[in-house]
C-alpha cells in the first residue's frame, strides 16, 4: 500500500475526529438567536472613520512634515500613523464580523432566503479575510497601503448592501403575508 | 444486543417517526449481523460465497448509514431552507470529492477492493457529518442532544473504521485479529453514545422550527435591523464621496 496515502488518510481521519468534537462542542454550547436585539445595537461603527484614515495614509502629509520639520519627525509620524491604521484595520474586521453575525441571524430567521446570497457572502468572507491578512502583513512590513484599506472598507459596504437586500426581500414577503392574512380574515 | 436494545427503545418511544432512516439502519445492521453469523456457521470462514454475501450486505448497511447521516443533517439544518440549500450542496460536493480521492489515490490492485470502498464511503459520511456541525456552529444553530449524539456516533464510527481499515491494509496478517476486535469495540462505544442520546422520552418531541413562529419578535426586530442598515448605508454613501483633505 502507498505509504503517502496511508499517512495522508490517517491524518485526515484524525483531523476529522478533532474537527467533529470542536464543531459539536461549539454547536451544542450555543443557543440560537441568543443575542436578540442586542446585536443590532452593535451595528458597524468604525467604517465611518475612513476619511481620517485616508488622511493618515496620505503621503503628502509626511512630505509636508519632512519639509517643514525634520526627517525624524516624518519617520515618527509615519510609525504612529501606521499603528493607528493597524488599529483601524482591526476595527474594520470587527465591523465585518458584526455584519456577518447580523447576516447569519437574518438568514436563520428567513427560511425562504435564496442560497445564492449565502454563496456570495461566503465568497466575500473568504476574500475579505485573505485581503485583511495581506494588508496587515504589508503594513507590518512598513508599507502604507491606501488602496488595500479602501478595498476592505468597500467589502464591508458590499456586505451591508447584501444584508439590506435580504431584509428588503423579507419585508416584501412579510407585507405579502400580512396582506393575505387580512384578505383571508375578510 | 446493544443494537437490539436501542432499536426496541426507539420503537417504544416511537422515535422511528423522527429518525426513520436511522431506525432502518439499525434494523438492517441487525439483519446483516444475523445473516453473516448464519453464513459463516454453515459455510465456514474460508468460504468465498460467505465472504461475498457478507461484504455485499455490508455495502447495503453502509449506504443506509449514509442515508441516516443525511437524515440527521436535515433534522438539524433542514428548517432553515436558505442555509440548508447551500450547506447540503457543499457537504455533498465535499463528500463526493473525498470519496473520489480515497478511491483514486488508494488504488493499488484489487486485493483490498472492499476495504478501499469502505474507506471511501466512510470518508464521505464522516465529511458530511463534520460539515453539518461546522455549519451549525457557524450559523449558531442549536443542535438538539439526540441529533448531536447521533451525529457524533455516526462521525466517530466512520473515522474509526477509516483508521482501522488503513492499519489493516498496511499490516494485513498481524492485524487481522485486532481489526475485528477494534471494529467491534468501536461499534459498542458508538451504540452506547446513541443509547445515551435517545434514552429519554422528551426527545420524541419534534424540535421546534425557526424563530419565525412568533411574528411579534420578527416585526420588532426587522425594522430595527433595516433602520440600522439604512443608517450605515447612508454613512457609507457619504464616506465614498468624501475626498481626503490636503494639508
Amino acid at each position: 500500500m502507498n505509504a503517502v496515502f496511508l499517512i495522508v488518510a490517517a491524518i485526515f481521519a484524525i483531523g476529522l475526529v478533532l474537527l467533529l468534537f470542536w464543531a459539536l462542542r461549539g454547536a451544542s454550547l450555543r443557543k440560537g438567536g441568543e443575542e436578540g436585539l442586542g446585536i443590532i445595537e452593535q451595528a458597524p461603527r468604525h467604517v465611518s472613520n475612513m476619511v481620517q484614515i485616508r488622511q493618515a495614509l496620505d503621503e503628502a502629509d509626511l512630505q509636508f512634515a519632512a519639509a517643514k520639520g525634520s526627517q525624524a519627525l516624518a519617520a515618527r509620524l509615519r510609525r504612529e500613523r501606521r499603528r493607528v491604521v493597524m488599529f483601524y484595520l482591526e476595527a474594520i474586521r470587527r465591523d465585518f464580523e458584526q455584519l456577518l453575525r447580523i447576516a447569519r441571524i437574518v438568514a436563520l430567521l428567513s427560511p425562504e432566503v435564496s442560497s445564492s446570497q449565502e454563496y456570495d457572502r461566503l465568497r466575500l468572507t473568504i476574500s475579505f479575510r485573505l485581503r485583511f491578512q495581506l494588508t496587515r502583513l504589508r503594513l507590518m512590513m512598513g508599507t502604507l497601503v491606501l488602496p488595500q484599506t479602501d478595498m476592505l472598507g468597500q467589502m464591508v459596504a458590499t456586505l451591508a448592501a447584501q444584508i439590506e437586500l435580504a431584509i428588503a426581500k423579507l419585508g416584501e414577503r412579510a407585507a405579502l403575508a400580512a396582506e393575505l392574512a387580512i384578505q383571508s380574515e375578510q | 444486543m446493544l443494537a437490539l436494545i436501542l432499536l426496541c427503545r426507539m420503537l417504544a418511544l416511537r422515535l422511528y417517526r423522527v429518525y426513520p432512516l436511522f431506525a432502518a439502519y439499525l434494523t438492517c445492521n441487525l439483519i446483516q449481523a444475523a445473516v453473516a453469523v448464519c453464513l459463516y456457521q454453515w459455510l465456514g470462514f474460508s468460504s468465498k460465497l460467505a465472504f461475498r454475501i457478507g461484504w455485499s450486505t455490508q455495502a447495503v448497511v453502509v449506504v443506509i448509514r449514509a442515508l441516516a447521516a443525511a437524515e440527521v443533517c436535515r433534522h438539524v439544518l433542514g428548517k432553515f431552507k436558505g442555509v440548508w440549500a447551500m450547506s447540503s450542496r457543499l457537504m455533498l460536493t465535499c463528500g463526493i470529492l473525498v470519496l473520489c480521492c480515497a478511491l483514486y489515490f488508494g488504488r493499488d490492485g484489487y486485493q483490498f477492493m472492499v476495504t478501499k470502498l469502505e474507506i471511501g464511503l466512510e470518508s464521505f459520511i464522516a465529511t458530511c457529518v463534520v460539515g453539518l456541525f461546522c455549519f451549525a456552529r457557524y450559523y449558531d444553530v442549536q443542535v438538539s442532544r439526540p441529533a448531536g449524539l447521533l451525529g457524533l456516533g455516526l462521525g466517530l464510527n466512520s473515522c474509526v473504521k477509516i483508521l482501522n481499515d488503513l492499519v489493516f491494509q498496511k499490516f494485513v496478517k498481524s492485524y487481522l485479529a485486532e481489526w475485528n476486535y477494534v471494529a467491534s469495540s468501536a461499534f459498542i462505544v458508538v451504540l452506547g453514545i446513541w443509547i445515551w442520546g435517545l434514552w429519554k422520552q422528551q426527545v420524541a418531541v419534534p424540535v421546534s422550527g425557526p424563530g419565525l413562529s412568533t411574528s411579534s419578535v420578527y416585526q420588532s426586530l426587522m425594522p430595527q435591523v433595516n433602520r440600522r442598515l439604512l443608517e450605515l448605508n447612508e454613512q457609507l454613501g457619504q464616506l465614498w464621496k468624501t475626498e481626503p483633505r490636503r494639508p
